[in-house]
């Protein structure tokens, strides 16, 4: 009964989603956008290009234009790290869950040699986020599994969580003292106040890298925090 | 001074404050005392972020509208703080936070930035309702919560498809230009209905039992007083400016809130439990809020949202601290209660009254005011629905108060210590003041403007 | 037909937590719900024809870019998303060690 019910409501709510947007005149057809009508027409043009200086257009909006946005967003993560470690952790010490098998010498060394080339190209997309797809969330992502790997692959690791959450503070802290410097330095909180050099080159687009290796090292340390905070359990003493 | 650092104080002092456990609690109180100091200090008008230009980037709007909503919920949440600091200070950092996402939520003026806003916010409600030690009940929040944001996004998306805009000055400017309206109920009701369940409207609240109804003293004044606030004045913000209720839309929006204010009321009077009594008075009160924004009453609205914060956070610390003390939440275990404590009883009968609306208290002049509007609007049904949903408020509140006063056989023990006793004092003189002499509230009557007001004049 | 699809996963998403009683399963009906709404929010970008918006080296006046907003929106959802399930996994841990059960139906009828 109550999952007809529960049928009945979802239909509705999608047939009148799908009926309502097909009626519309002004809901654009999927692929028929005209850009000229929108906003981002205008992160488009060249001139703006050259004023924020980042080759990829997405992380121009991301970090440039709606930086705020992703100061929230990394506020979002910080506040569901603390979360998570507020419910699981508890006031005791705490000690790794014990895993089903025992890792041979094989796994433990072949996950360290792994380790250090995840965290390469996670440095790698995190440097290169204005110049081509990635940036700091899919790279702080990158470094968080590495750590993941270490967790499952050996049953004594144990990541340092204090120097974890020393990195996730400084982070944070310096993407908003950068947002302070710019209401100094230039008039507007999170503005660009260093010289944006040439389009495409390493070197470019102003704050945009800067604040981008920060997201990359706050974003990394965080979810490693979570995950650490699911693979532990208070020591019963 | 310019009104980021409102948001930006709050999230540096958070971030420093995982480093510096032991200063956070002093970290929280000193930004929250700051942000209240600022809020005399900066000047109103768009706060550009990033240096880009309306449409391109995000801003941040001060106005009088959003002075007192930001006035109100900074000092509420530094009451709130300073009153558990010593129970729950491992909460300090998840407050900060909470500070920033209601001041975001409050000053944006950007349909996806109040989007990333209500989620901070919602995700340290969920954290805050963590305290509760009941995590069933926290888990329905998450979901339904979660639920409601994404409902929002959807709405928030649809808008950007149509217009290309997500800048409200930008998108009400463009919404005037066409006159096609049925194609815009779909996503305003979307967003309706994701704020609803945060602002507790009716079919939409069914977190609500749970989540206040086993609520201590941080999470039922937070929840109840700074966060109904908030989101009671986001959602005036976007019914005034962005939402056009017209036609058979408005109808069904009206019926749907006059039958969450009778149905609020109606369960607040079946129940016997103080904490519920409590909260289904808030659900009903959050509906008539809703009710008079739609019906473009703002002024009274929002000295409504006002008053309702300030009594709902006395009655709920109250309540919460005697529940704490006394270990039952049942009207008949506390019986008695303010027989030993006449200066808090005092302050919370002047409270309950005033959300009544008896007369020389706020509460009177209020629905006097916003009852007088409703006629010249000619909604003399809602009148009807709005006096017998007070008729039955009045009944279990009369109740309530019998039963604290008057000892059972039970002895009842609950120290109030001299930080609530200043708070509820000062919050009922407040009441009584307003409610006699009532000029000021008259006065601030025409400073409230719509953004595209504000826009007009510059 | 992309945004059809990704309405109707929205949907499923929506059934999924209306029926279901088991937390995980709660909370994998929410993230196919954001999934649905994370396609949709990108497939109202797309342009036919329209590329990555990336400016490379070639120079050419004649390209089409897809929107490059509702992609940076996606990756503030996407976020937001990730952090909201790690914290209802981490509440439905804490709802097994005190009730030693992932099924809602069985908590209630514990109490």
């Amino acid at each position: 009964m109550k999952n007809l019910f529960g049928l009945v409501i979802s239909i509705i709510l999608g047939v009148i989603i799908i009926l309502a947007l097909s009626n519309s005149a002004s809901f654009p057809k999927f692929g028929e956008v005209d850009l000229a009508d929108r906003v981002s027409d205008q992160y488009l043009d060249q001139a703006n290009i050259d004023d924020v200086g980042s080759a990829n257009i997405v992380t121009a909006v991301v970090v440039g234009y709606r930086g705020f946005d992703t100061l929230g967003e990394v506020t979002v993560l910080l506040i569901s790290a603390l979360g998570v470690a507020l419910i699981l952790g508890g006031s005791g010490k705490q000690k790794r869950l014990d895993l089903k098998f025992k890792p041979n010498f094989m796994l433990r060394v072949g996950s360290k040699v792994l380790f250090v080339i995840i965290l390469m190209t996670s440095l790698y997309i995190i440097l290169h986020g204005h110049l081509t797809p990635g940036g700091g969330f899919p790279g702080g992502a990158i470094i968080a599994s590495a750590i993941l790997l270490m967790y499952l692959a050996d049953d004594q690791f144990r990541s340092n969580i204090k120097g974890f959450k020393i990195l996730e503070g400084t982070a944070g802290s310096l993407f908003v003292i950068i947002g302070l410097l710019g209401l100094l330095f230039a008039n507007y909180f999170l503005q660009n106040f260093i010289p944006v050099g040439t389009v495409g080159s390493l070197l470019s687009a102003g704050i945009i890298p800067i604040i981008y290796v920060l997201i990359g090292l706050k974003v990394g340390s965080e979810i490693s925090g979570i995950v650490d905070n699911f693979l532990t359990e208070e020591e019963l003493i | 001074m310019s009104a980021i650092l409102l948001i930006a104080i709050p999230l540096l002092a958070a971030f420093l404050s995982i480093m510096l456990k032991k200063f956070a609690p002093y970290l929280l109180l000193g930004v929250g005392v700051f942000n209240v100091v600022l809020l005399f200090l900066i000047p109103e008008g768009f706060v550009i972020l990033g240096g880009f230009n309306q449409p391109l980037g995000i801003n941040l709007l001060l106005d009088t509208y959003s002075k007192i909503a930001l006035m109100l919920v900074n000092a509420v949440v530094v009451v709130i703080a300073f009153v558990n600091i010593k129970e729950y200070s491992k909460f300090s950092s998840i407050l900060l936070i909470a500070i920033a996402g209601l001041n975001g939520l409050i000053l944006t003026n950007d349909l996806f930035n109040l989007y990333v806003f209500l989620e901070i916010s919602a995700i340290a409600a969920y954290l805050i309702s963590t305290s509760n030690k009941k995590p069933v009940k926290t888990f329905h929040y998450i979901i339904i919560g979660a639920v409601g944001s994404s409902l929002f996004l959807f709405g928030v998306v649809i808008l950007y498809a149509m217009f290309g805009t997500l800048n409200m000055v930008d998108l009400i400017q463009k919404i005037q230009l066409t006159n096609n309206y049925s194609q815009l109920i779909l996503p305003f009701l979307l967003m309706f209905i994701g704020l609803g369940v945060e602002v507790k409207l009716l079919p939409f609240n069914s977190w609500v039992k749970g989540v206040l109804g086993e609520s201590n003293t941080l999470s039922g004044p937070m929840i109840a007083s700074a966060y109904a606030a908030a989101f009671g004045f986001v959602l005036g913000r976007l019914i005034t400016n962005l939402f056009l209720f017209e036609g058979s839309l408005l109808t069904v929006v009206t019926v749907i809130l006059a039958v969450g204010i009778v149905m609020g009321d109606l369960m607040a009077f079946a129940s016997n439990k103080a904490r519920e009594i409590l909260l289904y008075s808030s659900v009903a009160q959050a509906a008539i809020v809703a009710m008079l924004f739609v019906n473009g009453i703002v002024i009274w609205a929002v000295y409504l949202i006002v008053a309702n914060a300030l009594s709902k956070l006395v009655m709920f610390l109250v309540v919460n601290k005697a529940v704490k003390d006394v270990g039952s939440d049942e009207v008949n275990k506390l019986q008695g209660l303010f027989s030993k404590n006449v200066i808090v009883g005092l302050a919370f009968t002047l409270v309950t009254l005033s959300v009544m609306g008896l007369p020389l208290l706020v509460g009177f002049t209020l629905k006097l005011r916003y009852l007088t509007e409703l006629a010249s609007l000619n909604q003399i049904w809602l009148i009807a629905v709005i006096l017998v949903a007070s008729l039955i408020e009045g009944i279990y509140f009369v109740k309530l108060l019998l039963k604290l006063w008057y000892e059972g056989q039970e002895k009842v023990e609950v120290k109030y210590n001299v930080t609530f006793k200043v708070v509820f004092v000062i919050i009922a003189i407040a009441l009584l003041t307003f409610g006699t002499y009532s000029t000021p509230l008259n006065n601030l009557d025409d400073s409230i403007d719509t953004i595209t007001e504000v826009v007009n004049n510059g | 037909m992309i945004q059809y699809a990704a309405i109707i996963l929205f949907v499923f998403g929506f059934y999924g937590l209306l029926t279901n009683k088991n937390v995980i399963k709660m909370i994998i009906s929410l993230n196919i719900m954001e999934i649905g709404l994370n396609i949709f929010i990108i497939s109202i970008g797309f342009v036919y024809d329209g590329i990555a918006p990336i400016i490379s080296s070639t120079v050419d006046a004649g390209l089409i870019y897809v929107d490059p907003l509702p992609q940076a929106l996606v990756l503030t959802a996407i976020v937001i998303g990730v952090g909201t399930t790690a914290l209802a996994l981490a509440v439905a841990k804490s709802i097994y060690s005190k009730h030693h059960t992932f099924d809602l139906d069985e908590v209630e009828e514990a109490l």
